[in-house]
């Protein structure tokens, strides 16, 4: 297997953009290309086309009605099941949603206290999202005024860095906190007490992903340059849960992804390197 | 024989296992390298196996026939003609040694123009020897570490002396690693990244191959393995014996292998067994699966061979009738299908248990994903990039040592580049405080509607409060709170003289102390919460003790003493006489009896250098009624 970058395919980005992302497989557009998803300053989406040879911008959604700048947005996520929804969460403490096929804002919320840093979906009206509030809240978009908090950190105003929702099993989320080796794994059924917290790595934990074919099975990379698979057991034994397997890389693992269609590959960022690693 | 000498420093079913290691991770060949017998200091050609690709086949039944048969049978043969070109070589002259080597050549099923060029590099490498120290497998041999060369074809020729004949050979990665008391080199066509795990793969397919018996034979064309796999004797080859389900215990199997007056071809029966099992149990769900339908694809052709079927009942020591009606074989047909059913049941051996219960996991799973079947079974054919995972001793560092800076990237990617953003729409935008207003009369109005809360509760909680504003709450809750701690402490104080039971005024009094409560709630609102009680002399005083209440304010060097007392004879003067004893020079007094209570309030100056503090006097007052109590008890 090779792997060749395709310079047709690059473009330029204005401002450093915090998270990349592609349609859903679910999103069936007319063009056939794939849609591209990048925030930053604003939300920008850009098409790759069928032949793969151009990605190119497609618009540029900016959420406040005021300014002709909207508040930078830390991270997004783009709905599984009603892809043309798409949550955006910045640091002016609201998340927005977006219908991407109409450009146009569906709602915002004002989420949290403070900043907000990740934001997941679960089902098609339904978003968890974690803050520098330490706490996970869980939104739904049937009602507007009131979201549940499932977690918040034990220290207080600890900052909720990443939010997993395992698509598999969607009682199952994991979070980790702001310089801290844990990773946090919740049950949506029961708020405020972690199921478990996965405390093998030897740094910060960076990065988080659930498998996409088993719903027990979640991935993490840290600073210590190591990725642990882990396996959740129904019952965790007394010194807690051990990973599975572990791969060290050559520096801090930086993000992490478990490729959905593929299920037998994850990739991982480390220093100015890309890796693919076989399961 | 030439190779007779080599194969004694060899282990044992060296050739298997090389089989099946360099199977399993489906490189193109693998050498023992061994230290020589007949030369010290040398390595030289134990013994190899050869997978990768070949020109001819020449053997007759192809469609029967296995990989690894093939594999074992090509090695064999290539080196048959390694020795018979050898021999050739060395023997210079003499008609007999010319008519050995055309013998010879011709009991070679292969000659030189039937190779593929990484047949001839295998072949070529077989008259190599490295002097310890030496080479790549003499250098491997003496650092104890494995080399791994990669495009082994343009390497030096002192790195790799074979470079040439690699590259010809297109044999791209080469590894030596020591192993077994001598040094095992494999190589591959394709270019493979430096991977330890590869080397660990090799060395535990080692350790996982069965150790049979079987010595290595010369082998027949004709074979009737496919047949023998379906000999149950075959399988209980081992130490186990477990009999079958339902059948009759079969003889013991080695001795009837080995010396059993079998042809030739039995034997080769058995090796070949035995290499099948071998594959069976080393490789993936896959390949059991592949065997499965094989051997259901046996047991369909053995219907047609029927002497082969019957043969190996006859050998299976029940002595039955090589005779067979059709029916019997059917029956034992069906016999040895449920048999190899019982194949899967049984463990060959003990080393060979996890991978066989590997595979009863994975068609119960239906699947052969490393995570689902769990952590003990590592395939690595699979070649994962993962590694089990092993607790870390402790003198490495167990608990999060943050490296500075942890999650650098991440919360650059959270906090900072936002703020870049932000920092380039203060410098652009000059209206700056949109975002930050909102920011904060969001948290402003948050807090706000949680005091507001708070200020409700607190007007539900207490009796008194009329008024709604903010100011007024406080205040009468904090009279509420004074009158609360002084109705505690006379209730304290009623308390302690319920013991002295000579109060014949103790019901009355107990009474008052509602009206009293009420009565000093009700003057709450004038906020003359500290004066109270001296204007209504008599009758709020829900005490029984002697001393109901002392007050003592100082101003200066004047000092009002306020105190409520019971009545008794002479009361007052004991009590002046306490106030004087303690250098006051009391200038005016108050007083008023009602109820059995005597109100009193005394204005007094220090006189004199000792000054007696409020809480001296308090003291000697109480005292003084202290001492009343007891008189009066």
């Amino acid at each position: 297997m090779s792997l060749k970058p395709l310079p047709s395919l690059s473009f330029e980005h204005p401002y450093p953009p915090t998270k990349l992302m592609f349609s859903p497989p679910s999103l069936r557009r007319s063009s056939g290309g794939d849609l591209l998803a990048s925030s930053g300053d604003f939300l920008r989406l850009w098409e790759v086309n069928e032949d793969s040879s151009s990605a190119e911008p497609v618009s540029v959604l900016n959420n406040s009605k005021t300014s002709e700048f909207c508040a930078p947005l830390t991270s997004f996520d783009w709905n599984d099941v009603e892809p043309k929804r798409l949550g955006t969460c910045s640091i002016d403490t609201t998340c927005t949603i977006w219908d991407v096929e109409r450009s146009v804002v569906e709602t915002q919320l004002i989420a949290h206290d403070k900043e907000v840093h990740d934001i997941a979906w679960g089902e098609a009206r339904v978003f968890a999202s974690v803050s520098a509030d330490g706490s996970v809240r869980i939104f739904d978009l049937r009602d507007k005024e009131h979201s549940t908090i499932i977690y918040e950190s034990p220290q207080p105003d600890t900052p909720l860095l990443r939010l997993a929702w395992n698509k598999q099993d969607l009682r199952c989320m994991a979070t980790i906190l702001m310089d801290s080796n844990k990773v946090v794994i919740l049950d949506i059924r029961s708020p405020t007490m972690p199921v478990a917290e996965l405390e093998r790595h030897q740094g910060s934990v960076n990065a988080i992903a659930w498998a996409p074919q088993s719903c027990k099975h979640i991935c993490s990379g840290g600073d210590d340059a190591q990725a642990l698979i882990w396996e959740l057991p129904t019952m965790a034994g007394p010194n807690g849960i051990d990973p599975l397997s572990v791969y060290s890389a050559g520096s801090e693992i930086n993000q992490l992804q478990w490729s959905a269609s593929l299920p037998d590959w994850i990739g991982i960022a480390f220093a100015n390197k890309m890796q693919l690693l076989r399961v | 024989m030439v190779t007779g000498q080599n194969r004694t420093s060899v282990p044992e079913n060296l050739k298997k296992q090389l089989a099946i290691s360099i199977r399993s991770i489906q490189w193109s060949y693998a050498i023992f390298w061994s230290v020589s017998a007949s030369q010290p200091g040398v390595l030289e050609w134990g013994d190899g196996y050869y997978n990768g690709d070949i020109k001819t086949r020449k053997t007759i039944q192809a469609s029967e026939i296995k990989a690894d048969q093939l594999g074992l049978r090509r090695s064999e043969q290539l080196r048959e003609l390694f020795e018979s070109l050898s021999i050739a070589e060395s023997s210079s002259t003499g008609t007999a040694a010319g008519s050995q080597v055309s013998r010879r050549a011709s009991a070679a099923a292969l000659s030189p123009e039937d190779l593929a060029d990484t047949e001839w590099y295998y072949l070529v490498c077989m008259s190599f020897v490295f002097k310890i120290g030496e080479g790549m497998p003499g250098r491997t041999f003496a650092n104890g570490e494995p080399i791994w060369l990669c495009n082994a074809g343009t390497a030096d020729s002192k790195v790799f002396s074979r470079s040439l004949l690699a590259k010809s050979a297109s044999v791209n990665t080469v590894i030596c690693f020591p192993f077994l008391g001598g040094v095992v080199e494999i190589g591959t066509t394709e270019h493979i990244a430096e991977d330890m795990n590869v080397i660990q793969c090799v060395k535990k397919s080692f350790l996982e191959a069965p150790d049979s018996n079987a010595t290595i034979l010369q082998p027949i064309s004709s074979d009737y393995h496919i047949d023998n796999v379906l000999d149950p004797q075959h399988i209980l080859e081992d130490e186990i014996y477990a009999p079958m389900f339902g059948t009759r215990p079969f003889q013991a199997t080695s001795p009837s292998r080995t010396t059993n007056g079998f042809d030739p071809e039995h034997d080769q029966l058995a090796e070949d067994h035995d290499s099948f099992m071998a594959e069976g149990i080393n490789s993936q769900v896959q390949s059991w699966q592949h065997m499965d339908d094989e051997l259901s694809n046996c047991v369909h052709q053995s219907l047609n061979s029927s002497d082969c079927v019957s043969q190996t009942f006859a050998e299976a020591g029940a002595r039955r009738g090589s005779c067979s009606a059709r029916k019997g074989r059917v029956q034992r047909l069906g016999h040895v299908q449920e048999q190899q059913k019982n194949v899967k049941m049984l463990s060959f051996d003990p080393r060979n248990d996890d991978v066989h219960y590997q595979s009863v996991i994975s068609t119960i799973f239906k699947t052969s994903h490393q995570l689902i079947l769990g952590p003990q079974f590592r395939n690595c054919d699979k070649r994962s990039s993962f590694t089990r995972w092993k607790k870390p001793s402790p003198s490495s560092c167990g608990t999060a040592s943050i490296v500075a800076p942890s999650q650098g990237m991440l919360k650059k990617i959270i906090f900072e580049v936002p703020r870049v953003h932000q920092k380039e729409k203060l410098m652009l935008d000059s209206p700056v405080a949109g975002d930050e207003t909102a920011n904060h009369a969001v948290s402003e109005k948050k807090r706000r509607e949680k005091l507001n809360e708070r200020f409700l509760i607190l007007r539900s909680i207490i009796p008194s409060i009329n008024k709604s504003d903010k100011v007024s709450i406080l205040d009468d809750t904090i009279e509420y709170l004074q009158e609360l701690e002084r109705r505690v402490q006379e209730l304290e104080s009623c308390r302690e003289s319920t013991d002295t039971e000579t109060r014949g005024t103790i019901t009355v009094k107990r009474k008052k102390p509602y009206d009293a409560g009420e009565r000093t709630s009700a003057n709450c609102t004038n906020n003359e919460i500290g004066y109270v009680k001296r204007t209504h002399v008599g009758e709020a005083e829900p005490a029984e003790t002697g001393l109901t209440d002392i007050r003592i304010r100082s101003f200066g060097n004047e000092v009002v003493i306020e105190l409520r007392c019971v009545w008794r004879e002479g009361v007052l003067l004991e009590i002046m006489d306490v106030i004087s004893n303690l250098n006051l020079d009391s200038h005016s007094v108050q007083s008023s009896t009602g109820d059995g209570l005597l109100c009193l309030t005394v204005s007094c100056k220090h006189k004199g250098s000792k000054i007696a503090t409020p809480g001296m006097i308090k003291e000697a007052l109480k005292r003084l009624h202290g001492y009343v109590e007891d008189i009066l008890a």
